[in-house]
């Protein structure tokens, strides 16, 4: 069965934003509330909400066009609005009671064989569909998504024996490529996986920072970036969730745990949290939580709560010796002999023997455990992979020492890690103690998994060719940050080389197309500027402009390479990670890509030939007005102002994607589907035709200073912004060009060239480069 | 001379460029409706038409192509009467009253359409293409003034305080809110058909309550320290207006609705970094043209680019109050560009027979550096 249209019932944070979600997915979605008492518009609940997801950032849609495949309805008149539907969420309060009512009266009016799945987070799916006719319970399941439902890429999916297995698999097919979610199959066990071991994580560090007389700052310093999770911790991610919500899931989870439940001895309560919820001091959405901004006297100060006195007092950025020491040994962190050493001990030997006693409890094996605190809490690794980097010994020992029974789990692995390498595949232990293949899903491809199976192609310091197979290679940045230098370039070169010959030079070789791609966090965000502030300290001019001629050349020989190239960004992909983009014959996309040309924030402007692509894409845009100027403004508006897309949907807009580019949901499935296209083009590639521009010339760039200063007369733009925008303007029109004789892209680069090499020399962008480095945010001088 | 009457003025409603319910309404469309409107109210022989003098701002895109002759087709006029677009920025439909009612005093036809549009949602001001000459830019600046910084300069100059400014915008929306709830508008206004299926009946920039202190809270919008704020300038606006322009004779024999006689004209120029002060030297010809004195006139239409340059021509020129933008100004009911002349030509002459005054003037700056002036007189 196919999704085609769905509903979302229930318009609350999480009701909403999953409709968004499924918007986002280019699938019309009804959304319907209850009406409220004496409600002039009796779809309010469901109208405010699409409105205010509109102004929420982040960002729950990913363009704002598809809020308008979300229609609004609600409970009383529109239930008919159900029987087109083939998938319905229900996401209501989560009262047993009531949802058994809402679902006696969907159930009539639903399409015969459509999919009815709750959103709950902690009522057992049995109890769920007590009571409901048969059809239902076979056409039921859950899906549990996590909040931000944009964003988090966890859907928990329960079902039952009497579910459909069909319903199940379209489900979770569409929650896996329609809208990118990672789907985990887990038991009907309360709070499933991800908050199970979620919950009783969070408890046993805050218990453990009070117990051993550790800061908020501290605690979170430790169980942060150290053990590989979101630098928020714990403090700062209850902050984020909201204080109040604790009770209530701690309620939830210690009504429906099992006896013994290692919860139970952990589930404690704080006075201090108590009397903070009590007052409003309920996190980021209330007056406070654990951290605030006070913003009192017009400064903004930030400051943490003394976990002893429960006074707020300013915040300090605690220099650990744990930390420091220990990098990133996580065994070397848990053995340091101090309190936060002590504290890593205690919260990893708590949650981790919890998680390893959990399965087969709550999921079939140790993969889904590690995938769902992956993606659900944004952890770096799962539990088991984080007892593998402990080692299965010594966290028994471990065990022993924290007076922690030592999980069966643990104890069956007698010293073998969970996940092994063997013969290039991934492999984990089976609870039968046996190592079984980590099956991936039909059509993904890991770049992770090839590096496993096989031996770069070529590798240098900042890059690696790896063979995906077909013949097709993959290019990745491997550099800090995938910050891009001299030798990415040189490994370009290499790429290019291999191409189209074969690897030992004869025609007809082994590789027809390639695709760039890195499974980093951020693509690229793009040249290394760190090593442009050594060139500049001493002054290597020659050699910075070489770098500019260099990225030039290979990115020109990409474009006009004779194979196609196929860029898969994910994340951030900015500067000149965001050229080469550009560049490449076909994009393909993760929804969440962030692309934007951000050099004027360094004083810079787009190098690489970011100014000419930009230009030829304008210019095709049948959307805008006939004749010189058009495209050359909105190039203007689009590099001057450093806009960067939120979205991939959003980048379609500003022209850096194509309409013909392609947006990949799931990030997993990315490397397949750029593969796919590369080998489509490869069948009958001819590179593309070098373009001519018709640009204003002066009497342009006259007009653009024009809207330059008013902008500095409005105090939008600063001294330097017009230097830098004054330089963008000239290449953009085309230097001395006049529009009645058609210019090369030779004369722009060159124009580009020009223009990167007065701006880098001057004092203004070499403070913007200095303070970009330094602080990580632009200066506005 | 011969006696050059106004017999007969209508407008569509004014609504905000961008967002406003004319956003898809070409403006040729927009046009045409009004003059098909006049056309029918008026009376006129259509067969009778001399001329169709369209001004027009931006004069490219829907507005281009001669827009003039696009709208004479559209509205149904006979092939027989010409047509010719002019271009004066905001002056140029009161330049097209102008050269109208010239052609009369030399005979060359008895009666003319003079009208004038600007959709500023669909063709943006200064056009698609700007293309300054980079010579001049560098050499005489000011010669681009941007139009907010004139009004700013002004505000200098004239020492007008931003309060001043507001009052003067205030009153404004209160005048034209007070006659768009009486009624007032309902003889000029041409309901224009929508795209939706709807019409557009009614002015949109109008904001009713609007007072000084809620002004107060703007940003400046053109200069981070300076005076002039969104709320002290005219929106950009989307409109068209027309009047018929003929001989006395004409019109008597016809049986058309006189509402004035055109006394005199003028245009005159200025320093282009204080454009908004081009209606003092205007009307000052106008009426020394006329052998009238301000005192004379009772009843003034002043077009309020900015409150700045308005304030600054009310005071230079000795404008009473009372006489003063008696429906409302610029500020409150838009300034679509090229058809802001006509409006303010057609609705003086509207306004002397209404009120039963004997002498009227329009007058309004213009980009560049530049007035336009017209004196009316009762018939």
């Amino acid at each position: 069965m196919d999704i085609k249209r769905a509903a979302v019932i229930g318009a609350g944070v999480m009701g909403s934003g999953i409709a968004a979600h499924i918007a986002n997915a280019g699938i019309p979605v009804v959304l319907l509330d209850i009406v409220p008492k004496d409600a002039e518009d009796r779809s309010v609940v469901a109208r405010t909400a699409i409105q205010k997801m509109l102004k929420t950032d982040p960002a729950p849609f990913m363009h704002p066009k598809n809020a308008k495949l979300v229609t609004p309805g609600n409970l009383e008149d529109d239930l008919g609005l159900l029987a087109d539907v083939d998938w319905i969420i229900e996401a209501i309060v989560e009262n047993p009671a009531v949802k058994a009512d809402l679902y006696r009266r969907i159930d009539p009016v639903r399409k015969a064989g459509s999919v009815v799945s709750s959103n709950t987070s902690t009522i057992p799916l049995a109890h769920l569909t007590e009571g409901q006719s048969e059809a239902f319970k076979r056409d039921f399941l859950i899906t549990h998504f996590f909040n931000p439902p944009r964003y988090m890429r966890l859907l928990e999916l329960v079902t039952s024996d009497a579910t459909r297995p069909d319903a199940a698999a379209a489900i979770a097919d569409f929650c896996d490529r329609a809208l990118g979610k990672g789907v985990v199959r887990c038991k009907d066990t309360p709070g499933f996986i991800a908050n199970r071991i979620g919950t009783l994580w969070i408890q046993a560090a805050i218990n453990a920072a009070v117990d051993l007389g550790l800061t908020v700052e501290e605690a979170d310093a430790v169980a942060g970036r150290p053990m590989g999770i979101p630098k928020t911790g714990v403090f700062g991610l209850v902050d984020l969730v909201g204080l109040d919500l604790m009770p209530h899931i701690a309620k939830s989870m210690l009504a429906t745990l099992p006896e013994g439940d290692a919860y139970r001895a952990t589930f404690r309560e704080h006075p201090v949290i108590t009397r903070m919820i009590a007052e409003g001091y309920t996190g980021r959405k209330g007056k406070g939580g654990f951290y605030r901004m006070n913003k009192e006297g017009g400064k903004r100060v930030k400051e943490a709560i003394d976990l002893t006195t429960g006074q707020y007092r300013p915040s300090d950025k605690p220099r650990l010796d744990s930390v420091q020491t220990a990098g990133k040994d996580l065994r070397a962190l848990a053995e340091f002999p101090d309190r936060t050493g002590k504290y890593a001990r205690t919260v990893l030997a708590q949650t981790l023997a919890y998680a390893a006693s959990l399965v087969p409890e709550i999921a079939d094996d140790i993969v889904a455990v590690d995938e769902a605190m992956r993606l659900g809490y944004a952890w770096k690794h799962g539990p088991f992979e984080l007892i593998d980097r402990l080692g299965t010994d010594w966290f028994a020992e471990l065990c022993r020492g924290e007076g922690i029974p030592v999980p069966a789990l643990v104890e069956q692995a007698a010293g073998r890690p969970f996940y092994r390498v063997e013969g290039g595949r991934l492999q984990h232990l089976t609870t039968a103690g046996e190592y079984a293949d980590v099956v991936r899903p039909d059509g993904v491809l890991l770049l992770a998994d090839v590096k496993r199976a096989s031996r770069p192609v070529f590798k240098n310091a900042s890059a690696a060719i790896w063979d995906i197979g077909d013949g097709v290679l993959c290019f990745e940045f491997t550099s800090k940050m995938n910050a891009l230098d001299d030798q990415i370039m040189a490994a370009y070169g290499k790429a290019m080389g291999l191409i189209g010959d074969g690897p030992n030079g004869d025609k007809g070789g082994a590789w027809k197309a390639l695709v760039i791609h890195n499974e980093a966090d951020n693509f690229s965000v793009g040249a290394n500027l760190g090593l442009a502030m050594f060139a500049i300290n001493i002054a290597l001019w020659p050699q910075i402009e070489e770098m500019v001629d260099a990225g030039q050349r290979t990115y020109r020989a990409l474009k006009y390479a004779p194979f196609p190239v196929v860029a898969a960004p994910s994340g951030m992909a900015l500067g000149g990670g965001c050229e080469i983009l550009l560049h490449s014959d076909h994009v393909q996309a993760h929804a969440e890509t962030y692309m934007g040309l951000v050099e004027v924030g360094v004083g810079l402007i787009p190098g690489w030939g970011g100014c000419t692509e930009m230009l030829v894409r304008y210019a095709a845009n049948p959307k805008l007005p006939k004749g010189p100027m058009p495209p050359v403004a909105q190039a203007f508006e689009t590099i001057s102002l450093a806009k960067v897309a939120k979205s991939a949907a959003e980048a379609k807009d500003l022209l850096y994607l194509r309409a013909s580019d392609g947006i990949t949901m799931n990030r997993d499935r990315l490397l397949a589907d750029a593969k796919a296209r590369a080998l489509e083009l490869a069948a009958n590639y001819t590179p593309p035709e070098k373009p001519s521009y018709v640009l204003p010339g002066p009497g342009g760039r006259a007009a653009l200073e024009l809207f330059l200063e008013g902008f500095r007369l409005q105090g939008k733009a600063t001294p330097h912004d017009m230097v830098v925008c004054s330089a963008l303007a000239e290449i953009l029109t085309g230097g001395d060009a006049d529009h009645t004789e058609p210019v090369g892209e030779d004369k722009l680069l060159g124009l580009e060239r020009k223009a990167f090499m007065e701006l880098i020399r001057t004092p203004g962008s070499i403070d913007r480069i200095e303070h970009m480095l330094t602080t990580g945010k632009p200066l506005r001088n | 001379m011969k006696s050059v009457v106004i017999a007969g003025y209508a407008r569509s409603p004014f609504a905000f460029a961008g967002k406003g319910e004319l956003v898809k309404v070409r403006p040729d469309d927009l046009l045409a409706r009004v003059v098909a409107a006049l056309v029918e109210r008026t009376g006129v022989n259509p067969q009778d038409i001399e001329d169709v003098v369209v001004g027009c701002a931006f004069p490219e895109g829907e507005q281009g192509m001669n827009v003039a002759r696009t709208v004479s087709f559209l509205a149904k006029l006979p092939q027989t009467a010409a047509a010719t677009t002019v271009n004066r920025y905001c002056g140029s439909s009161m330049q097209a009253i102008h050269q109208a009612a010239g052609a009369i005093q030399m005979g060359a036809g008895e009666v003319f359409v003079c009208g004038g549009i600007e959709s500023m949602s669909r063709v943006p001001i200064m056009g698609y293409n700007p293309i300054l000459h980079p010579g001049l830019r560098k050499e005489y600046p000011d010669a681009y003034c941007s139009m907010g910084m004139t009004a700013e300069n002004v505000a200098t100059r004239y020492g007008i305080p931003r309060a001043e400014q507001e009052a003067l915008a205030a009153a404004s929306h209160a005048k034209a809110a007070a006659a768009q709830a009486e009624g007032r508008f309902s003889e000029e206004m041409v309901a224009i058909p929508l795209p939706n299926g709807g019409a557009a009946e009614r002015d949109g920039c109008v904001r009713p309550g609007t007072t000084a202190e809620t002004l107060a809270g703007l940003k400046p919008a053109f200069l981070a320290d300076g005076s002039v704020t969104a709320g002290t300038s005219s929106p950009l606006t989307d409109g068209a207006a027309a009047v018929l322009v003929a001989t006395e004779e004409y019109a008597k024999a016809n049986g058309l609705p006189i509402l004035a006689r055109i006394r005199s004209i003028a245009v005159a120029g200025c320093a282009p970094e204080v454009m908004g002060l081009g209606p003092i030297p205007a009307a000052q010809k106008a009426l020394k043209r006329a052998g009238l004195s301000i005192q004379d006139i009772g009843v003034v239409e002043l077009n309020e680019a900015f409150a700045a340059q308005a304030i600054a021509c009310i005071r230079d020129l000795g404008i009473r109050e009372e006489t003063l933008n008696l429906d409302g100004g610029a500020i409150a009911l838009g300034h679509p560009l090229g058809a802001t002349g006509a409006r303010i030509t057609g609705k003086a002459a509207a306004l002397l027979k209404r009120e039963g005054q004997q002498f009227a003037l329009a007058t309004q700056c213009i980009g560049g550096g530049q007035g336009i002036a017209t004196i009316l007189e009762a018939v």
